[in-house]
C-alpha cells in the first residue's frame, strides 16, 4: 500500500467519524418530537379486539390535549398525539411502537395500554432511551423494576395494592366472612389475589374457592355455581369487565346474595348498568377507586370541566363511563409532567418531574395525592372503597393508603 | 365405506347412558343440577346456531364461517331497530325479514360468483373472507362497546330440585328445537322445500325437473341467515355473551364441533350435539382436576376430533360413500 | 433437459428480483427495515402453506400454530437456556416437522370440509396449550428475547426466506413435487400411478409445518417477544389469505402475498379508529373478489403478462385440487 493511499484512507476515516460525531451532536441538541411549536407523543391502545372496551381511553386523553391546545398548550407548545391500534396483540405493539420512534419520532410514548404489549414494548424503549410512560395497566412491575426500566413508568394504584385495600376492609369489617374469588388464571388474576391475601393478613384462611376462568371464556357460571356451593358468603371478581357483568348476572340468576367485590377496572358505572340490565342486583356491592365522583357531584367544578371537555373534544362519549374520566385524569398528569419539565424539553427531564410528584390531580378523588420520588414510582397509591346503590357508587369511609 | 348395522345400537345406548348419569348426578348432588343446566343451557345457545350451520351444508356442502358474524350483525339490526323507537317484536320480526334478504343477497354477491369458478373449498375460503369482512363492518358501523338486547321472554326463574333455570335458558333450548321441527317440516312436506334438497343432493336432475338450482342456494343462506338472527337474538341477552362484535366468536366454534358430532347433516344430530358439549364442557370444568379452564377448547376439539375418528359420520349422520 | 426459453426467462427474473431485496434495506429507513422483516416471515409462512395446500391440495386453516410451535421453540431456549437465536432455527423447524406430522395423520382420513375444521381447531387450540402450560411459555405475560436493529432483522428475514425458497423449489420440481401435485389433482389417479397416498400427504404436511415453525422463529425475532395473542386465529387467517391473494400453486405470488397482508394493514392504520377498523372490511372483501374473479390469485395477473403461466402445465383451473364435490 503506498503512502498517498494510507494517508487518503485516514483522511476518509476521518471525514467519517466526524459526519458521524456531527450527526451524533445534531441529534443531542434537538429533542426529538419537541419543535418550538409543538409536542409529539404517542400511544398504542387496542380499539378493536378483545380489549376494545378500553378503545375510548385515548380519545378521552386525546380531548384533554385539545382542551389544553385551546388554552395555550403546554410552555407555549401545543401538544399532538398519535395513537394506534394494536388490538391487544403484542406483535401489534412492538412494530407500531417502532413506527412512533422512528417514523413519527415522538417525544415520549404515552399511556400505552396493557401489561402483555408493555411487557412487549419495554425493552425496545428502555434500550432507544425513550420514556414510556404512565402505561395504563395496573402491575407493578413499572414502579418495582425502575433499575432495570429506568424509562417505564405506570399512572394508576397497582393491582395488589388495591385488592390489598379489600382485604384489609374484610379482616376488619366482616369478621364471618367466607371469601370466595372468581380470577382470570393469568399474571392479572394472580396480582390480584397476592394482594387479596396480603390484606387479610392471618384471615388468609376465610378464603373458601378460588375459581378460575381463561381470558377467551365469556361464560363463568360453572365458577360462580361452585363458589356458591363452597359455602361462599363474600365475592370478589378479579376479571375483566365482560365476566365481571356475566359474573353479577349469574349470581343473581342462581338465586344467591352474597356480598360482592368487583376489581376498578371492571367496575366502571357503564358496566354496572349493563349488568343490571342483564339481570343482575348489583345494589350493595364494592368497588375501590381513585377517580372524582363525578356523578353524585354533578355540580362540581370536575364534573362539569369533565364533561364540557368530553361534549367538545369528544363527541359521543359516556361521561358514565370511567375509563373516559380515567383518560382525562391520565393526560391532566402528562401535561403536568411536560409543564414541569420546563421550557428546555427533554426525555431525560420529563422522567425527572414524574419521579418527582408532589400534587393535587383535579380529576382524582379529592384529598388523594400523587406522589412519587425517583425510588418510590407509584403515582396513585391511595384509594376509598365505594359501594353501589340506587344506579351509582357511593364513596364510604376513609382514604385507604398503601403501606408499603 | 359401507354402513355396518351391526353397531347401529351403540350411538342410541351411549346417549341414553349420557342422560342417565346426567339425571343420576343431578338427583344426587344440587351442584351437579346446577352445572348441568347451567351447561345445557349454554348448549342452546350452540345450538341455534348449529342448526344454522346444518342447513348450509345440506343446502351447498358447504362449512359457513361467517355464520357467526352474520348472526351478530343482525342482531346488531335488532339493537338499532329497538333503539330507533320499534318495540321488541316488531324488530324481532324486521331483523328476521332483513335477515333473510341479507342472506340471500350475500350468497347472490358473495358466493354465487366464486361457486361458479372454484369448488367446496374456494367457497370455504370466501366464507373466511366473508367472516372477516362482516366482523370488522360491525364493529366499524356499531364500535366495540356492549349494547344491550332485552330478552324474548320475562325474567322469570324455575328451581328444579337444587337447581335453578331461567326461563330465557329454557326458552333458547325450545327455540332451537322447533327450528328444527320447522325446518324438518319445511323440508319434507313444502314444495320449496323438496326443491332445495333435490337441488343439493342431485342438481342436475333437478334441474332436468325444472328446479331453479342457483336460487335454491340463495334460498338456503337466507334461511340460514334467519336461524342465525335468532341465535344472536337468543344469545344477546344472555348475561355470558353479550352483544360486542365478537359476541359469536366462541359459539361458533362450539357449534362446528355439535354440528361435527351431529354429523353435519342432521339438524337434530346437530341440537343433542351442542347440548351435550355444552353440558359435559361444564361438568369437566366443574369436576375433572386437571381441565384448567385454557383446556376447555382444546378438550372440546379432542372430543370432536376422538368422534370423527371412531365415527366419521358423526352419532347422526348417514354414512355415504364419497365421490372423487 | 435443455432449459426452456420460460425457465431462463424465470432464473432471470428470481435473479434481479434477489438483488433487489437484497440492496433495498440500504434505502430504506430503519422502521421500514423491520417492516420489511416482517414481509420476509410472511413470505415464509405463505410459502409454507403452498406447500401443504396449493400444491398437495390439503387446507389448512392452522398455520399460525405451527408458526407458534417454531416461536416458542425459539423463544424458549434463547430466553431460558441462553441458545444463539439463529441456532435454534433448526430446531425450530424439527419441532415444526413433528407437529406438522401429528397434524397431517388425521388429514389421511379428514378431507374438505372436514380437514378445515380440525386444522381450524388446531389454530385455537395452540395458543390455549401455550397459556395452559405458563411455566415453559411465559403464559400471557410472555417471554421478552434481545433487542435487535432493523437491519439485523431484514437480512436475516430475507436470508432465511431465500433459502426457504430454494429448497421449496428443489423439492417442488423434482419427484416429490411431481406426487404433492399428483394428490391434488387428483387422489385416485395418483394413488393408482403408484403414489403412496399416506406418506407424502402427512410429509407435505411435515415439511410446510417445519417451514412455518421457522416463520414462527423470526416472527419472535423480529418482535423480540412471544405470547399466546401473537398467534391468535388472526395470524392463521392472514397467511391463508396472503396465499389466496398471491395465487395458491405459485411461487411468484407469495412475495405479493405477503406484501399484501402486511403492508396493507400498515398503509390503512394512521392514527384513526375508521381506518383501523377498516382493515379487515377491506381484507375480506379483497379475499372474496379475489375468489370470484381469479381463482388463480394476483399470480395470475403476473404469470399472464410474463408468459409463465404454463411452464410445465402444472397449473389445473382450481388450483386447490378437485377434491370433495
Amino acid at each position: 500500500m503506498t503512502k498517498r493511499m494510507k494517508a487518503a484512507l485516514a483522511l476518509a476515516a476521518l471525514a467519517v467519524m466526524a459526519a458521524l460525531v456531527s450527526t451524533a451532536v445534531a441529534a443531542s441538541t434537538a429533542t426529538p418530537g419537541v419543535t418550538a411549536k409543538t409536542i409529539t407523543i404517542g400511544g398504542t391502545f387496542p380499539l378493536t379486539g378483545p380489549a376494545a372496551l378500553y378503545g375510548v381511553i385515548p380519545k378521552a386523553e386525546n380531548a384533554y390535549f385539545q382542551y389544553v391546545n385551546a388554552h395555550g398548550g403546554v410552555n407555549g407548545r401545543k401538544i399532538v398525539f398519535k395513537y394506534y391500534d394494536d388490538g391487544y396483540n403484542p406483535a401489534n405493539t412492538v412494530p407500531l411502537t417502532k413506527k412512533l420512534v422512528e417514523q413519527d419520532h415522538v417525544f415520549a410514548v404515552y399511556g400505552s395500554l396493557g401489561t402483555a404489549p408493555i411487557l412487549a414494548s419495554r425493552d425496545y424503549l428502555n434500550k432507544a432511551k425513550v420514556p414510556q410512560v404512565l402505561v395504563a395497566t395496573g402491575d407493578s412491575y413499572w414502579a418495582t423494576q425502575y433499575k432495570k426500566y429506568p424509562w417505564t413508568m405506570g399512572f394508576q394504584p397497582d393491582y395488589p395494592g388495591e385488592s390489598r385495600v379489600y382485604g384489609q376492609f374484610i379482616q376488619s369489617k366482616v369478621p364471618q366472612a367466607k371469601i370466595g374469588v372468581l380470577m382470570q388464571d393469568d399474571a392479572y388474576g394472580e396480582n390480584y389475589y397476592n394482594g387479596l391475601v396480603a390484606g387479610l393478613g392471618d384471615a388468609k384462611s376465610k378464603i373458601v374457592d378460588v375459581e378460575k376462568y381463561d381470558a377467551t371464556q365469556t361464560d363463568v357460571s360453572s365458577q360462580i355455581v361452585k363458589l356458591k356451593a363452597a359455602g361462599a358468603n363474600v365475592v370478589a371478581l378479579f376479571s375483566l369487565p365482560t365476566q365481571t357483568i356475566t359474573a353479577l348476572a349469574v349470581i343473581t340468576k342462581i338465586g344467591w346474595h352474597p356480598t360482592v367485590f368487583i376489581n376498578n377496572v371492571s367496575g366502571s358505572p357503564l358496566f354496572m348498568s349493563l349488568a343490571q340490565k342483564a339481570g343482575a342486583n348489583v345494589d350493595g356491592d364494592i368497588t375501590a377507586t381513585y377517580v372524582a365522583d363525578t356523578i353524585n357531584n354533578p355540580s362540581s367544578s370536575t364534573a362539569k370541566l369533565y364533561k364540557s371537555i368530553l361534549s367538545k373534544y369528544d363527541a359521543g362519549a359516556d361521561p358514565n363511563d370511567s375509563n373516559n374520566l380515567y383518560g382525562v385524569a391520565s393526560a391532566w398528569t402528562m401535561v403536568k409532567a411536560l409543564t414541569q419539565a420546563g421550557k428546555n424539553l427533554t426525555r431525560q427531564g420529563l422522567m425527572d418531574a414524574l419521579t418527582h410528584m408532589d400534587y393535587v390531580n383535579p380529576f382524582l378523588y379529592p384529598g388523594l395525592k400523587m406522589k412519587t420520588t425517583p425510588t418510590e414510582r407509584f403515582p396513585i397509591d391511595q384509594q376509598i372503597l365505594e359501594q353501589y346503590k340506587n344506579g351509582a357508587w357511593h364513596p364510604f369511609g376513609h382514604v385507604f393508603g398503601n403501606a408499603r | 365405506m359401507l354402513v355396518r348395522p351391526a353397531t347401529s345400537w351403540i350411538v342410541p345406548a351411549a346417549l341414553v347412558g349420557v342422560v342417565v348419569f346426567l339425571v343420576v348426578g343431578s338427583l344426587d348432588s344440587a351442584v351437579f343440577a346446577q352445572q348441568t343446566v347451567s351447561g345445557l343451557a349454554n348448549g342452546g345457545i350452540y345450538a341455534s346456531l348449529a342448526v344454522a350451520l346444518v342447513l348450509i351444508y345440506r343446502a351447498t356442502e358447504v362449512i359457513n364461517f361467517a355464520q357467526g358474524a352474520l348472526a351478530t350483525f343482525t342482531t346488531y339490526v335488532a339493537w338499532q331497530l329497538i333503539s330507533w323507537g320499534l318495540s321488541y317484536w316488531e324488530a324481532f320480526v324486521a331483523t328476521l325479514l332483513i335477515a333473510f334478504v341479507g342472506g340471500f343477497v350475500v350468497e347472490l354477491i358473495a358466493i354465487r360468483p366464486v361457486e361458479r369458478r372454484g369448488n367446496q373449498l374456494t367457497v370455504v375460503i370466501a366464507a373466511i373472507g366473508l367472516l372477516i369482512l362482516v366482523e370488522g363492518a360491525t364493529g366499524w358501523i356499531w364500535g366495540n362497546g356492549i349494547k344491550f338486547v332485552p330478552s324474548a321472554f320475562p325474567a322469570r326463574f324455575y328451581h328444579l330440585g337444587g337447581a335453578t333455570i331461567s326461563l330465557q335458558d329454557l326458552g333458547t333450548i325450545g327455540v332451537s328445537l322447533a327450528s328444527v321441527v320447522a325446518l324438518w317440516a319445511f323440508f319434507q312436506f313444502t314444495k320449496v322445500g323438496l326443491a332445495m334438497r333435490a337441488a343439493a343432493v342431485r342438481p342436475e336432475a333437478a334441474r332436468l325437473v325444472g328446479v331453479r338450482v342457483s336460487w335454491m342456494l340463495s334460498l338456503g343462506w337466507g334461511l340460514a341467515a334467519v336461524l342465525g338472527a335468532v341465535a344472536g337474538l337468543m344469545a344477546a341477552p344472555n348475561p355470558s355473551y353479550l352483544l360486542q362484535p365478537t359476541m359469536m366468536d366462541g359459539v361458533l366454534i362450539y357449534a362446528f364441533a355439535a354440528a361435527v358430532l351431529g354429523g353435519l347433516e342432521s339438524a337434530f344430530g346437530a341440537v343433542v350435539g351442542a347440548l351435550l358439549i355444552g353440558a359435559l364442557l361444564n361438568l369437566l370444568q366443574s369436576y375433572v382436576h386437571w381441565v384448567t379452564p385454557q383446556l376447555l377448547l382444546p378438550v372440546a376439539f379432542v372430543i370432536m376430533l376422538v368422534v370423527l375418528l371412531v365415527k366419521p359420520s358423526g352419532l347422526f349422520g348417514r354414512t355415504r360413500v364419497r365421490k372423487v | 433437459m435443455r432449459p426452456s426459453r420460460g425457465t431462463v426467462v424465470g432464473i432471470a427474473v428470481t435473479a434481479l428480483v434477489a438483488v433487489a431485496v437484497a440492496l433495498l434495506p440500504f434505502g430504506l429507513s430503519n422502521y421500514h427495515r423491520s417492516t420489511g422483516a416482517t414481509v420476509a416471515v410472511y413470505f415464509v409462512a405463505i410459502l409454507a402453506l403452498n406447500i401443504v395446500t396449493g400444491y398437495t391440495g390439503q387446507i389448512s386453516i392452522g398455520h399460525g400454530a405451527f408458526m407458534a410451535i417454531g416461536g416458542y421453540a425459539t423463544a424458549i431456549l434463547t430466553h431460558d437456556h441462553g441458545w444463539n437465536d439463529i441456532a435454534t432455527l433448526p430446531i425450530a423447524a424439527i419441532a415444526g416437522f413433528v407437529a406438522g406430522v401429528i397434524v397431517g395423520l388425521p388429514a389421511l382420513r379428514f378431507h374438505g370440509v372436514y380437514l378445515a375444521l380440525t386444522t381450524f381447531a388446531v389454530a385455537l387450540a395452540v395458543p390455549q396449550l401455550a397459556k395452559n402450560y405458563s411455566d415453559f411459555t411465559g403464559g400471557t405475560e410472555g417471554l421478552a428475547l434481545p433487542v435487535h436493529s432493523g437491519l439485523w432483522l431484514y437480512e436475516v428475514g430475507w436470508a432465511v426466506a431465500g433459502v426457504m425458497l430454494v429448497l421449496a423449489w428443489l423439492l417442488l420440481r423434482g419427484r416429490t413435487g411431481r406426487a404433492f401435485r399428483a394428490v391434488r389433482d387428483s387422489e385416485v389417479a395418483a394413488a393408482s400411478s403408484g403414489v403412496t397416498l399416506a406418506v407424502y400427504k402427512t410429509v407435505a404436511f411435515g415439511i410446510s409445518a417445519a417451514m412455518a415453525a421457522v416463520a414462527g422463529s423470526i416472527y419472535v425475532l423480529v418482535n423480540n417477544f412471544v405470547n399466546p395473542d401473537v398467534f391468535g386465529l388472526t395470524l392463521s387467517l392472514y397467511i391463508l389469505i396472503g396465499a389466496v391473494v398471491g395465487g395458491l400453486g405459485s411461487l411468484w405470488g407469495i412475495l405479493v402475498g405477503a406484501a399484501f397482508v402486511q403492508l396493507l394493514p400498515n398503509a390503512l392504520t394512521t392514527g384513526h379508529v375508521v381506518s383501523s377498523q377498516a382493515v379487515p372490511v377491506v381484507f375480506g372483501a379483497v379475499v372474496i373478489g379475489v375468489m370470484a374473479l381469479l381463482p388463480r390469485g394476483a399470480a395470475n395477473l403476473l404469470g399472464l403478462a410474463l408468459h409463465f403461466g404454463s411452464q410445465d402445465g402444472q397449473h389445473s383451473d382450481t388450483p386447490l385440487g378437485t377434491e370433495g364435490r
